[in-house]
């Protein structure tokens, strides 16, 4: 803003009494300080104008408010660098009206799903979103950098455009196409960035280099490692993983363990699911007996399983953790082709006390498998009152209707209208409804 | 029961931004143990249940939930949590509930706490007048005349002593404005609010409520940032110059007279406006609007322009704090209407005397900054006390030496200081040019509407 200078020159060259000078003599007041004398064109003669020297000053400061006001001369500004242009298509309406409802506190833990949509259609987020998204994103912790990755991705040159103006949205520009440099030099930020951008493009290629440069990583840089490949994992990275497994610090291992149960061809998941074979066996009158694992001995806790630390082996909170353990590790088609059953009717076999036991256990297993088919007989086992008190099932039903594909049969006839009155499960149909319109609105918008 | 409310209605009422979102978070069914409404048709017999109300027990952070009750009627809130916000977020939750039909209508009575708060309500109701909407519209400038005069006589006999009320009010204002100029604007850095709220209810008493709105408005000029000594003197030189207007106001043109008269504080019932003006019928685009909270009450403040015409057009509209504003005019869309303005200098305000449709909402026509510049001065030179004008401009945001916007010739002007950052209007442009209405003040440009690259309005 250009606050004129004390003294002020007409085109005529007449010195006329400033703006400034005004400001002063009546903050100081005019019992101490004179009225600054000269013309002002327009201001009444000696005859109009009032005796009292405050009166004086503010009839003065009026004509030079209005005047101020009135006669402002544009100012200049720098212009800043332009955007690259963005030849993606913006979501339409309805996606908008959705995303305005997740950044207004409406499911907000969907938003990484709604952005993964987003840019697997080939669309973005609407660039007048991006600022609360940016907000967002940055709340959530640095380690777990998926929603700040999905927002680099479906925000576009646009927000790192704006990456660039706001130092707190500078993560986006970790995630931006960058040269073998951001990898040798860039912080742990930028790295993460480089390796997750680049697993997102070619897996093989982000294998090849967390290879490369796992024997001079440190422990938090290889769990950092492991989470970035997390995603799109195949048995090609078998042996990356399997190598972790005897690595000297505890979530190295831990992480490790945790990818190779996800992927049920895995050596470690067979070595689970000949472990299960022996916790769960179908009886001749169709019940499932359970005798969960006596300890745990040193092949099971380098597979990743921990016991409850401080309890013994004996106890029975011990022994339900173990089983929980091992089933949440055991590839689901091991039930499937034991047992020659579909999930849905391995759900119905009755299992006497275990069974809130085996829910969790399959609930994770299903999760960290993204095995649809399991997840969706879980769910519609569940709402259609399956498992006498449901608080035991909260937790798992909450995990499920995050993952599961959102289809409007889930919701169908079978849903016990008991259990609706329950607040986890409304809680729980809510997601699910939510979710299934939410895909289904992307798909319109790709389609019209 | 009472209408169901809209979620925009219930979003309406928060009083921040992150109220919405902490109330749109509890919506969960996880979150409210129990919850009913009651449908206020019945007479009640001294308990609560003659009001239409709802009520709920929210799970929060403290073991014992916070017991939330409403009554839709005013609407007005009771809840137990500590949170100082109005209303706070487990009322606006539960009326988000309600709105969305998750609340079920209770048979029976609403449970004890929520009965006692609601039964001392229904029996304060007879007594309670609308004090906060009247003293509002006082405020604004809107109260109607006291009562429809019994004849002519006493009707003259109430202006004759209105006129004499005014006018010693301005002179006592007038010696008060002179006051803080002889002993030093200095001293009012240390001035409380007070300092004004004092002479400010001297003009209410003096029936001058425009002045009493202004002079409550300039508490937070001293601590305003570099240049407030200046802002307060030209101020406290515009209201001594409508002080000096006044008196000398038989020498005035009668517009400008006008505009005297209703910034002081007299005001013309809307049936005398629709009465005595003339209708502009025009396809009036909504730029924007502003809600800025006033003494108890909010107003929101509409700009239009008309297409053909081009007249700049405001709509003002008042509710009491917690009450949901008009909704009619939304920033970017059309209204083919008929408007009858207040008469003025600078005829500005208007009402909507007719609706006749809608019609499609597309960008205004940006301007240039000079061309701005020169039409708000050529308004200014008719009203000297205009201080805000609406501006539809062609630019491209700016950060240094501020925040500013800038036009195709290099032309800029500031953002108004308490904008904020404006980052949707940064995100929205990238750099390019977008067009933009706003509301000018003389600190700079307050940033209202943005039309995105498909030519849909974005408020900011």
């Amino acid at each position: 803003m250009s606050e004129p200078k004390a003294s002020e020159i007409t085109p005529s060259g007449v010195a006329l009494i400033g703006w400034q000078e005004l400001v002063t003599a009546s903050l100081i007041g005019t019992e101490r300080a004179a009225v600054p004398a000269g013309p002002i064109p327009g201001s009444p003669g000696r005859e109009g104008a009032p005796a009292d020297p405050a009166a004086l000053v503010l009839d003065r400061a009026a004509l030079l408010t209005a005047a101020r006001r009135g006669g402002r001369r544009p100012e200049r500004a720098e212009p800043l660098a332009v955007a690259e242009p963005d030849t993606v298509p913006a979501v339409r309406r309805a996606a908008r009206l959705r995303l305005a409802r997740m950044l207004g506190g409406e499911h907000p833990d969907l938003l990484a799903e709604w952005l993964a949509a987003v840019a697997a259609r080939g669309r973005r987020v609407p660039a007048q979103s991006l600022p609360a998204l940016l907000h967002q994103a940055r709340r959530g912790s640095p380690a777990d950098s998926e929603l700040r990755r999905l927002v680099a991705a479906a925000g576009g040159p646009r927000a790192r455009w704006l990456a660039e103006l706001n130092p707190e949205w500078a993560f986006v520009l970790s995630y931006a196409p960058a040269g073998e440099d951001t990898w040798r030099l860039g912080d742990t930020a930028r790295r993460r960035g480089y390796l997750s951008a680049l697993r997102a493009r070619d897996p093989d290629a982000a294998r090849e280099l967390v290879a490369a440069s796992w024997n001079a990583a440190g422990p938090d840089e290889r769990v950092m490692f492991l989470r970035a490949i997390a995603r799109g994992l195949s048995l090609a990275d078998e042996a990356l993983l399997d190598g972790a497994l005897d690595d000297r610090h505890t979530w190295v291992r831990k992480a490790a363990a945790d990818l190779l149960a996800a992927l049920p061809g895995s050596a470690l998941a067979q070595r689970m699911a000949t472990r299960a074979a022996d916790c769960l066996r179908l009886s001749r009158d169709s019940r499932l007996l359970v005798s969960p694992p006596g300890g745990c001995d040193a092949a099971m806790r380098r597979d990743g399983i921990t016991p409850v630390p401080g309890s013994g082996a004996a106890q029975p909170t011990a022994r339900d953790h173990l089983l929980l353990e091992v089933i949440a590790r055991t590839p689901l088609r091991t039930w499937t082709d034991r047992f020659g059953m579909t999930p849905a009717e391995i759900l119905g076999v009755p299992a006497g006390s275990w069974s809130p036991t085996l829910l969790a256990g399959w609930s994770r297993a299903a999760v960290s498998q993204e095995d649809q088919a399991w997840m969706a007989a879980l769910v519609g086992w569940i709402l259609a009152g399956g498992l006498p008190g449901v608080a035991s099932g909260a937790e798992a039903l909450h995990q499920l209707v995050r993952r599961v594909d959102p289809r409007p049969d889930l919701l169908g006839p079978d849903a016990d209208l008991l259990l609706m009155t329950l607040p986890a499960v409304r809680e729980a149909m809510d997601v699910l409804r939510f979710r299934y319109q939410m895909l289904k609105e992307l798909d319109d918008d790709g389609a019209g | 029961m009472a209408e169901r409310w809209d979620r925009a209605r219930v979003l309406a009422l928060a009083p921040d931004a992150s109220s919405q979102r902490a109330a749109q978070s509890l919506t969960s069914g996880r979150a409210w143990a129990a919850s009913g409404a009651s449908p206020g048709a019945g007479t009640g017999e001294g308990t609560g249940a003659g009001l239409a109300a709802l009520w709920g027990e929210c799970r929060g952070s403290a073991s014992a939930p916070y017991l939330t009750v409403i009554d839709l009627s005013g609407p007005a809130y009771r809840c137990s949590c500590p949170s100082r916000k109005f209303p706070c977020k487990h009322a606006l939750a539960l009326l988000l509930l309600w709105a969305d039909g998750t609340v079920a209508e209770a048979a029976g009575e609403p449970p004890g706490w929520a009965a006692s708060w609601l039964t001392a309500r229904a029996v304060k109701a007879g007594a309670v007048t609308t004090g906060a909407v009247t003293t509002g519209r006082a405020a604004a400038g809107e109260r109607d005349a006291p009562g429809a005069p019994k004849d002519q006589k006493t009707a003259a006999r109430r202006a004759e002593q209105r006129e004499a009320r005014v006018a010693s009010g301005l002179t006592e204002l007038d010696r008060w404005l002179c006051d803080q100029v002889r002993q030093g604007l200095a001293a009012s850095q240390q001035a409380g609010y007070r300092h004004w709220d004092d002479i400010a209810a001297r003009m209410i008493d003096a029936q001058a409520a425009g002045l009493a709105e202004r002079l409550r408005g300039l508490a937070s000029v001293p601590h305003s940032g570099p240049g407030w000594e200046g802002r307060l003197l030209g101020e406290y030189s515009l209201l001594r110059l409508l002080a000096v207007a006044y008196r000398g106001q038989a020498g005035l043109p009668g517009p400008l007279r006008e505009t005297v008269r209703s910034r002081i504080g007299f005001s013309l019932r809307q049936a005398d406006v629709l009465a005595g003006g003339e209708p502009v019928r025009d396809h009036w685009q909504v730029l924007g609007r502003r809600d800025v909270d006033q003494d108890r009450v909010r107003a929101r403040r509409t700009w239009l322009r008309g297409r053909t015409t081009g007249r700049p057009a405001l709509v003002l509209s008042f509710a009491p704090a917690g009450a949901g504003l008009d909704d009619s005019l939304t920033p970017g869309t059309g209204i083919d209407a008929a408007l009858v303005f207040y008469p003025g200098a600078v005829p500005l305000r208007a009402i909507v005397q007719a609706r006749h449709g809608a019609v499609a909402g597309s960008p205004p026509d940006g301007d240039s900054v000079t061309g701005f510049l020169a039409g708000y001065a050529a308004a200014l030179a008719e009203d000297p006390w205009l201080d805000t004008w609406p501006a539809v401009l062609e630019v491209t945001p700016a950060r240094s030496p501020g925040p500013a916007v800038c036009d195709a010739a290099g032309d800029a002007v500031p953002l108004h200081p308490e904008a904020g950052p404006c980052w949707t209007l940064l995100a929205l442009s990238g750099g390019h040019p977008v067009t933009l209405a706003g509301e000018w003040t003389p600190r700079g440009l307050w940033p209202l509407t943005a039309w995105d690259e498909d030519g849909r309005a974005v408020p900011l």
